[in-house]
């Protein structure tokens, strides 16, 4: 038995049916409605889902409206042909302000963008190529046999079908791999590149769907407002568009949408009160970052989970085939996984004078339990950092299996088989237990994503596969129960087991844990010692920083001890714990004689 | 020769007050780590009220510019303290909370002012002076004096005095300057007096050189927030050179191309964000892992 929602059909039938009972001059306030959803939606992708502040988006509606409006007037150029071409256009312009993302991030992206979108602006209202101020007038209309696009009634449905296809298109990315990537990338950087992730290509990608939608929207504006105009793509459009996709839900499809509803209606029925309508929409998006950031949508969803409202839904006697999730790659008696594990060759990073790593060399057994000691700021961590490529190191080398992987990036490091943990935690924070788990179960290359246009039953299916075998690793770390939860909202001691599951599904063959029992209760220890055991046995090899002693000389089978960014004593527990140099660097100078009398 | 010292001296006037609100976003960022996008119509606010009390009621400049001062830094702190909850939660929303607070402050002039504008004489006799063949304006001479004594006398106060410094220990740790008795608080809410003051004597002295309408805040407050950025954001120096040096790329680029001077201006700003993100001034910081 599975369940069928009829929840979207039902929406899609009201859309067709809308035109039937409106009125001309409600028809067209309707085409603006979705107009302007589209270019949301488009929004919400980048920002919300993307975590990209884009102040340009106006922008890319204006450009798809100005190229497709000159092609067709100054160039003379067939509409429809001039539509694919405006659309194309506009992506490329997406792309250019995307750059600038490839670098700077938050408030730098936001001033940025927003330069550029006001240099848009300018450019559109002195330029005499666009018409200045008074813009390009007579555009021509679209057409297609047996319709009439130059009136509202007909176009009603060209615009109805372009708003289904985005939002359609758009619901499919939010709920699959790649819209788990963007919220991935949005909630942790570090962590999404560690777990595969090759940000530079995901930013880029959220500007050019931003872009491509913003892009459709403007095009079908000029066709149906038969003129543009500067001040239609301003920022004061930006800032509707803003507070659109704010007071909606930033991450949320549909909270777009509703936000173009609401806005535009409002915007409608209060025509000649323009200053207060601003008003208005500039106080609703601080009350909403304030009160609720996370909108309509997040309200809504709040009240689904305390009531248990379920989506409007009819059973359907049809059983669906149970997927038997495949194996874990890892064989532990691969002849490729043996000997020696990790190398690190005379490695050393400087930070501005600052020598955080010296000359460290150490070597990982396959299949070990290798333990990195040492007191607070002596490099440990900066040593992970090298190996799962965060920092590029200033000299030395990194050989994993032994293949020369020196300075490779973090995403690349994870898709070679080396996964880890943070110091301080860096779970998705926003996504729930299961899509944590999901976005490193994802081993597809970004260039799968072709496949979101020529094949998407595939990426269906993968994600089937992916969430029976994500539900299977919570099963066995026991966070079954909150498959479901969001991250943030987990225990302290849970959140550390989650991220220790994220790190293992994406497959790696050496594993880096960072003080994973830090803030640990003694039971909790107890169940890390047992999880770390059995992914040894799994055939993971693995390499543990960690303060906690007892948990070290209980699991390692070998140690390696830093100070001050060199490696001063390498071996088994019970030989590193009677070195001289380790108990001086623990104890201070002259500690060791008593304390080797003292046993 | 004379025409590229000629648009030197002409860019050096709106780089000045480039530079005035920088500095005024600069200081409330490296004090309480607000990134406040409202700043720049806080600018446009200052200006209105500076131009009414000037223009409208007939008092001295001077009267006309500390009155825009004390209402604009009652708006500063009231936007400081409904965002607050957000300081320490999301960097991104406390943004969108400051582009709220942009949106309805430039409606709030149009409900007030109207969307047509101010036009402000200037305070002084405006006398172009002849200086080998440059020509610059009293009122040029002024803006500029009066940027340069107002960045002077901040530099003392955060440099030579007992309130400056310790504001300074609050920018660089919060708890450890509270440990030391420093009043964070009051700490921040001197920070945002001062950058709204700025805001404020920016948006007074441009009033003459443009024209005073709801829109100023997107022409002068935008370049003066991407000068701090280029300058290095919440370094002072670097406020100053970030100004200066928008207002000479405004100025080249407004004699040939004049149609494309935004662009031109932005585009360069977007490279040199790309080349060096944290500015001319600015320190990196690194992410810890």
């Amino acid at each position: 038995m599975i369940r069928i929602g009829f929840g979207k059909p039902l929406l899609v039938v009201l859309l067709l049916l809308l035109p039937f009972v409106l009125d001309s001059y409600t028809i067209h306030v309707a085409i603006l409605i979705m107009l302007f959803a589209i270019v949301a939606v488009g929004l919400s992708l980048v920002m919300g889902f993307a975590g990209q502040v884009n102040l340009a988006q106006a922008a890319f509606f204006g450009a798809g409206a100005y190229a497709s409006a000159l092609l067709t007037t100054t160039y003379g150029w067939n509409p429809w042909l001039a539509a694919v071409a405006a659309v194309v256009a506009t992506c490329v312009v997406a792309l250019a302000v995307a750059v600038p993302a490839l670098r700077v991030q938050s408030h730098y992206l936001g001033i940025v963008s927003l330069g550029l979108a006001v240099a848009f602006s300018s450019l559109l209202s002195n330029s005499d190529v666009t018409g200045g101020a008074s813009g390009i007038s007579q555009v021509p209309p679209l057409s297609l046999p047996g319709l009439n696009l130059g009136e509202n009634h007909d176009y009603y449905y060209l615009v109805a079908l372009a708003l289904i296809l985005v939002v359609g298109f758009a619901l499919f990315v939010a709920n699959t791999t790649l819209g788990r990537r963007f919220k991935a990338m949005r909630d942790d950087v570090l962590a999404a590149s560690a777990s595969g992730i090759e940000i530079r290509y995901y930013r880029l990608t959220a500007f050019v769907l931003a872009g491509l939608v913003g892009g459709v929207a403007g095009v079908l504006y000029a066709h149906n407002a038969r003129y543009v105009s500067p001040d239609t793509f301003g920022l004061g459009v930006m800032f509707l568009l803003l507070a659109m996709v704010i007071i909606g839900g930033q991450d949320s499809v549909w909270g777009a949408v509703t936000g173009a509803v609401l806005l535009i209606t409002a915007r409608n029925l209060l025509t000649g009160v323009q200053a207060f309508q601003q008003l208005a929409y500039g106080g609703l998006i601080v009350g909403t970052v304030v009160f609720a950031p996370r909108g309509l949508a997040g309200a809504a969803m709040d009240l689904r989970r305390r009531f248990d409202l379920p989506w409007p839904s009819i059973p359907i006697p049809w059983t669906r085939r149970r997927l038997a999730p495949p194996p874990l790659v890892l064989d532990p008696a691969d002849p490729a996984l043996e000997g020696v594990a990790l190398r690190i060759d005379n490695l050393s990073k400087r930070f501005k004078g600052v020598q955080a790593l010296d000359g460290v060399s150490l070597e990982v057994r396959a299949g070990e339990i290798h333990g990195v000691i040492g007191p607070n700021g002596s490099g440990k961590t900066t040593l992970f950092n090298v190996i799962s490529g965060i920092y590029r190191p200033s000299g030395g080398r990194v050989a994993i299996w032994r293949h020369d992987v020196t300075g490779q990036p973090s995403f690349r490091m994870s898709r070679l088989g080396v996964a880890r943990t943070f110091q301080n935690l860096r779970l998705f924070r926003q996504l729930t237990v299961l899509e944590n788990v999901m976005v490193a179960l994802d081993r597809d290359p970004a260039r799968a994503h072709i496949r979101y246009f020529i094949a998407p039953w595939v990426v269906l299916h993968k994600e089937r596969v992916r969430r029976a075998r994500a539900l299977e690793m919570l099963e066995e770390f026991d966070l079954v129960d909150v498959a479901d939860e969001i991250a943030v909202n987990l225990s302290y001691g849970r959140q550390r087991r989650l991220e220790i599951t994220r790190a293992l599904a994406a497959q790696p063959t050496i594993l880096l844990l960072d003080e994973p029992a830090a803030g640990l209760n003694a039971a909790e220890q107890e169940g890390l010692k047992a999880m770390i055991r059995r992914i040894r046995d799994g055939g993971v090899t693995v390499v543990v920083i960690e303060h906690n002693m007892s948990l070290v000389m209980n699991i390692c089978q070998r140690l390696t001890v830093f100070a001050h960014g060199k490696v001063i004593a390498a071996g088994t527990p019970s030989e590193v714990s009677s070195d001289a140099a380790v108990i001086e660097a623990y104890l201070g100078r002259g500690a060791a004689e008593p304390v080797t009398a003292a046993l | 020769m004379i025409y590229f010292v000629q648009t030197l001296v002409g860019g050096l006037g709106m780089g000045a007050v480039y530079a005035l609100v920088a500095m005024g976003f600069s200081i409330v960022y490296r004090t309480m780590g607000l990134v406040n996008f409202a700043h720049a119509d806080v600018v446009m606010i200052g200006a209105f009220l500076a131009a009414t009390l000037f223009v409208t009621m007939h008092l001295p400049f001077v009267v006309a510019l500390v009155g825009a001062i004390v209402v604009t830094g009652a708006l500063g702190f009231a936007i400081e303290r409904i965002l607050r909850p957000l300081e320490s939660k999301d960097l991104n929303l406390m943004l969108l909370g400051t582009i709220g607070f942009g949106i309805m402050l430039q409606s709030a002039a149009i409900l007030v002012w109207g969307s047509f504008g101010i036009a402000v004489p200037t305070p002084i006799p405006n006398i172009p002076l002849d200086v080998g063949g440059v020509i610059v304006t009293t009122y040029q001479l002024l803006v500029l004096g009066v940027s340069a004594a107002a960045m002077f006398m901040l530099y003392v106060f955060l440099d030579r005095t007992k309130l400056g410094t310790a504001m300074q220990a609050a920018a660089m740790d919060r708890s450890a300057a509270t440990a030391m008795g420093v009043n964070v608080a009051s700490s921040n809410a001197m920070a945002f007096v001062i950058g709204s003051a700025m805001a404020a004597l920016a948006g007074a002295l441009v009033g003459p050189l443009l024209y005073v309408n709801p829109t100023l805040g997107v022409y002068v407050g935008i370049k003066g927030f991407a000068a701090a950025i280029l300058g290095g954001f919440g370094s002072i120096p670097g406020a100053i050179i970030g100004g200066l040096i928008f207002g000479l790329i405004e100025a080249f680029a407004a004699g040939p191309l004049s149609a494309y001077s935004e662009l031109l201006t932005f585009v360069v700003f977007a490279l040199a964000m790309m080349v060096r993100q944290t500015g001319i001034f600015g320190e990196r910081t690194v992410d810890r892992a």
